[in-house]
């Protein structure tokens, strides 16, 4: 079975898992909700409240926007806050996830992830730290630098000439390429952390580094794959949740039903992705080798030594008690 | 000439005319040789200047503008005012300076540069050299003409505001020695004649007499110009050319060159060009013909000199500019030239862009704005309607930008929005059904705190943002309010009456504030003090909306009988009235307030819980007014002003309040859930790298 289809079909299987990351999203999300409530009431109180019922009012809005200024800016402030806690809140549940995947077992998942998640969270934040540093790093090496060359280049060059739209197009692919390079071997790196495959975040690493080895091509287009259909769900439910601009407190409460099933199903996008990155990574895994081929799939067989290595040097770094190296996942 | 000294004698002695000029009156005749050295930036002009004296006395000297000089240094007035920067743009203060020197003036032989001296009237600033004074050996009489030979030298400065340089692309605007403005008695209504020629400030743009011009333009050959005239002459040599243009009747001379240029040529035809429902509903609100609206339309060449990968933007610029001269025909004037320069400004001269001159402006694109959404953004459009219409504003009729800058630029948002919004429908336009009118978007930031009123010195104004607002939204939106309050018919036919009244002359605040005085509507004149010469400002509000159960009389009547109660103190007194079953009658209080120092009327409509609604007319004389009602429904809802006809109204979002009788369905919850909605989609991004 391709990555891809085991990334679907676990997507499908592990519901529950994406219900944490849902729950995870919503629950961030919801750290807005004291300033975005305040923010709002003024909507049933004024002058705009029957018009913005039936649909958009530009007047009503820009007006807004003046006079309530200042609740409008510590709404978004908490916005800002939600963007950290959420960050920390999926840099802590990567860990749990990828262990529950990792296991198979599709429930229970929550408290699993939980306590999985607490295991892996020291390990997984010096990863993040080591993906930020890279980021700057490569980015600042391979982006920003000759972006500022160019730039330097193209300075007295008409726009839109070689130049300009070199440093342009410079900027926003190699900034990509950098970033999905940058983010695949963070996502390996956990997945090293994960699995045992390495006691801390450097030595994630420098597992990730070997899995990716000749092998990046393959692994960014897993990447780029689940990325984009994420993004198609995003772009869907949001146009259609901006569509349906509901005119009754029932269809309101609909509108919530119906994108909280999009961002459910997003979950369920990351979940596949997870384990879709997992397979590629098991096929790559230095533990596993090619036996042979049968009825159109590619069976892949573990190494005892390597699982028997990893679960000795590095389950109690975790303090977790899933000894799986993989084969469950393969096998489910 | 000879035939102007005769007109301006007329003048002299019958005084200003009352009605309205059919060519204006020339009082300065340019011809000028210039020419650029692109490499170095550097120009060397010669002009030869007649000016004829319009005022009936002696003249002994002559002021005149050096606009370049406001970037020669960090401690010009212009620099001063500016920090530097200019509508987001920055000076280039390494090498980026410019300056105008003139070399030499004469006059009937006589050299008078070494007489000559800088002067700063506005701020007494010693190193402002925007002004230069130049005493003549003997006056200029009344009526005589002044012929001077100029020769200067200056250099091009890199643009950040308005005119100057970006690699090859050059703007030159005020960009020769410019005579000032010997204003005579009874020009734009003043007590005695004299000079009006101020310096070149950060928020002032400029005033000048009517003349003719023929201006000769030497570069190499690779340049494409383009200019505020029409093409008569061209000369080539040893890889240099020589572009001579001409045009009558302007009061001031732009052009520009670049070797990138890509020229699309059009034309306005109004037999195509004029949409017909315009043409009807013109004549229906201005009570004319359809044929006199129509006559004196013509012909205009269109000339886009754009930027050659801006190819997407070239039908959006030429249809806005066909829109803006079918607009303006209609309810101003025909556009009396021959053409119009459109230029399109490179995405690195910003500094330029979105400025106006006679029959040559402008405009922007960017080439992200070519692709949706952003191409539902009608910004380019918005930009060339305009800087085009600004052809009105400041060039045809004549007025004084850097005293009255809102008789430009506050008229000139009013006439962008009324045509962006007629012909677009919204300034920004998303699906679905997400915008923001043109209108919406000048009336927002009318809003806020004020801190002067429309009327001031361009440099007077207490902040850049002050005469932002006070030159361009807070006058646009206020004559807004000024045609509401008067109707479409009568404020058309005012702003029409005045457009044509004014034409090729030079008016003042009062002269477009009397046309709207005329149709006498007493708030219109009691809003234009508090406005113009105030910072007054209005708000409306319901204060109080409440409603309750009539359960009839309670209490001693008056033969100290109990009713409706039980006076016994052992007894359990009466329970409440259980206000879902009861029936009716309902009482109901609603208070409402007009906050602020201009007086408005206002309609206030209670709505009951069946349906029906009161109207009430208030004059809004007093500070508040209370409404009590007796009704067989619960009131729901108070609303004062529901049409929206104050368009000034500081916060319309206190306009209304429902009672807790209302049950219909909630904006709020709406709001919340795409808000939250909002929030988890930002969020959920960083799922694509955590």
């Amino acid at each position: 079975m391709s990555a891809t289809r085991t990334g679907l079909s676990a997507a499908l299987r592990h519901r529950r898992l994406a219900a944490v990351l849902w729950f995870s999203l919503l629950a961030s999300a919801l750290v807005t909700w004291r300033p975005i409530k305040a923010l709002f009431a003024a909507f049933d109180e004024g002058a705009f409240r029957e018009a913005l019922v039936r649909g958009w009012d530009g007047w009503g809005i820009l007006s807004f926007m003046v006079a309530r200024g200042p609740e409008v800016g510590v709404a978004a402030a908490s916005v800002t806050v939600a963007l950290i806690v959420f960050a920390l809140l999926q840099i802590f549940l990567t860990g749990g996830v990828l262990r529950v995947l990792i296991d198979g077992k599709p429930r229970p998942v929550f408290a699993r992830v939980i306590a999985e998640s607490a295991g892996l969270f020291k390990a997984n934040l010096w990863a993040t730290g080591r993906f930020a540093l890279a980021v700057l790093f490569w980015g600042g090496l391979l982006v920003a630098a000759p972006v500022a060359l160019l730039g330097k280049l193209a300075k007295d060059a008409p726009p839109h000439t070689f130049v300009p739209e070199l440093r342009f197009w410079w900027g926003l692919v190699i900034g990509a390429i950098v970033l999905l390079n940058v983010g695949l071997r963070f996502d390996l790196a956990r997945i090293a952390l994960a699995r045992g495959d390495a006691r801390n975040a450097r030595g994630a690493y420098r597992v990730a580094k070997q899995r990716l080895a000749g092998r990046r091509a393959s692994g960014i287009r897993i990447l780029l794959f689940w990325l984009a259909l994420g993004a198609a769900v995003q772009v869907i439910f949001t146009s259609a949740g901006l569509q349906m601009n509901p005119h009754t407190n029932g269809a309101v409460a609909g509108l919530f039903v119906f994108r909280q099933a999009g961002f459910f199903l997003l979950a369920m996008v990351r979940v596949g992705f997870w384990a879709a990155l997992l397979v590629w990574e098991e096929r790559r895994g230095p533990g596993y080798s090619v036996i042979g081929s049968a009825s159109g799939g590619t069976t892949w067989k573990s190494s005892e030594e390597m699982a028997t290595s990893a679960a000795v040097s590095a389950r109690p770094e975790t303090g977790s008690s899933v000894t799986t190296n993989g084969s469950a996942l393969l096998s489910s | 000439m000879k035939q102007f000294a005769f007109t301006a004698a007329v003048t002299l002695v019958l005084g200003f005319p009352a009605a309205a000029l059919e060519a204006p009156r020339k009082i300065v005749d340019y011809d000028i040789k210039v020419s650029l050295d692109p490499e170095t930036k550097l120009v060397e002009g010669a002009e030869t200047l007649k000016w004829t004296n319009p005022s009936d006395v002696p003249v002994g000297e002559l002021r005149f503008h050096l606009y370049w000089n406001a970037f020669r240094n960090d401690r010009s007035t212009f620099f001063k005012e500016s920090g530097g920067q200019l509508r987001g743009d920055k000076a280039d203060t390494g090498k980026g300076w410019g300056y105008t020197d003139v070399t030499s003036m004469k006059w009937e032989g006589a050299e008078l540069v070494k007489g000559a001296r800088f002067e700063s009237p506005d701020d007494g600033n010693p190193d402002d050299r925007t002004v230069l004074v130049v005493p003549l050996p003997r006056p200029v009489a009344p009526g005589e003409t002044a012929t001077l030979a100029i020769a200067w030298k200056a250099k091009v400065p890199k643009v950040y505001a308005r005119a100057g340089y970006v690699r090859d692309f050059f703007m030159f605007g005020q960009w020769f020695p410019q005579i000032g403005v010997y204003e005579p008695k009874g020009r734009r209504r003043r007590t005695d004649s004299g000079w009006n020629c101020h310096q070149y400030h950060a928020n002032s743009e400029f005033y000048a007499d009517w003349g003719d011009y023929k201006v000769a333009i030497t570069l190499p050959e690779k340049f494409v110009v383009g200019s505020a005239g029409a093409l008569v002459d061209t000369k080539t040599a040893g890889g240099k050319k020589t572009l001579t243009f001409e045009q009558k009747s302007i009061h001031n001379f732009a052009f520009t060159a670049d070797p990138r240029y890509v020229v699309v040529e059009d034309a306005f035809d109004p037999a195509k060009d004029i949409p017909k429902d315009e043409i009807a509903r013109a004549s229906k609100v201005l009570g004319r013909s359809e044929a006199d609206l129509l006559a004196g339309f013509h012909k205009v060449a269109l000339r886009l000199y754009r930027q050659p990968e801006h190819g997407a933007f070239d039908r959006r610029h030429l249809e806005a500019q066909k829109w803006a001269l079918a607009w303006t025909g209609l309810w101003a004037f025909p556009y009396p030239y021959a053409q119009i320069s459109i230029v399109d400004t490179p995405e690195d001269g910003m500094g330029a862009t979105g400025m106006e001159y006679e029959t040559i402006y402008t405009t922007l694109s960017f080439t992200w704005m070519a692709r949706w959404p952003f191409n539902r953004l009608f910004l380019p459009e918005t930009v060339t309607i305009h800087e085009f219409t600004h052809g009105y504003w400041m060039g045809l009729l004549a007025s004084n930008e850097f005293e009255e800058s809102w008789m430009d630029e506050g008229i000139n948002t009013f006439t962008e929005f009324v045509m962006v919004d007629r012909k677009y429908g919204a300034y920004l336009e998303l699906p679905p059904g997400i915008g923001i009118k043109s209108e919406e978007s000048s009336r927002v930031s009318a809003l806020t705190q004020d801190h002067d009123p429309i009327l001031a010195n361009s440099w007077k104004y207490a902040t850049e943002n002050s005469y932002g607002r006070n030159s361009y939204p807070q006058p646009g939106t206020t004559i807004q309010q000024i045609r509401v309050l008067l109707g479409e018919e009568a404020f058309w036919r005012a702003f029409r009456g005045y457009a044509e009244r004014w034409r090729f002359d030079h008016p003042t605040s009062e002269d477009f504030l009397d046309a709207m005085r005329a149709p006498g509507n007493p708030h219109v004149a009691a809003l234009i003090p508090k406005t113009w010469y105030g910072r007054g400002w209005v708000d409306f509000a319901i204060l109080d909306a409440r409603t309750s159960a009539d359960d009839g009389f309670t209490g001693f009547d008056d033969t100290d009988k109990p009713v409706n109660f039980d006076p016994d103190p052992k007894k359990k007194p009466k329970k409440k009235l259980d206000e879902k079953k009861h029936k009716g009658p309902w009482q109901s209080l609603v208070v409402v307030s007009r906050d602020g120092d201009i007086e408005m009327p206002a309609r206030v409509v209670l709505t009951f819980k069946d349906g029906q609604k009161v109207n009430r007319e208030w004059d809004g004389a007093t500070g508040w007014i209370k409404y009590r009602v007796t009704s067989s429904s619960p009131l729901v809802k108070a609303e004062v002003d529901p049409e929206r006809r104050t368009v000034l109204d500081r916060n319309p979002w206190n306009n209304a309040r429902y009672t807790k009788k209302y049950e219909g369905p909630s904006a709020a919850a709406k709001g919340r859930t795409y808000a939250l909605h909002l929030v988890e989609i930002l969020l959920s991004t960083l799922w694509g790298v955590l």
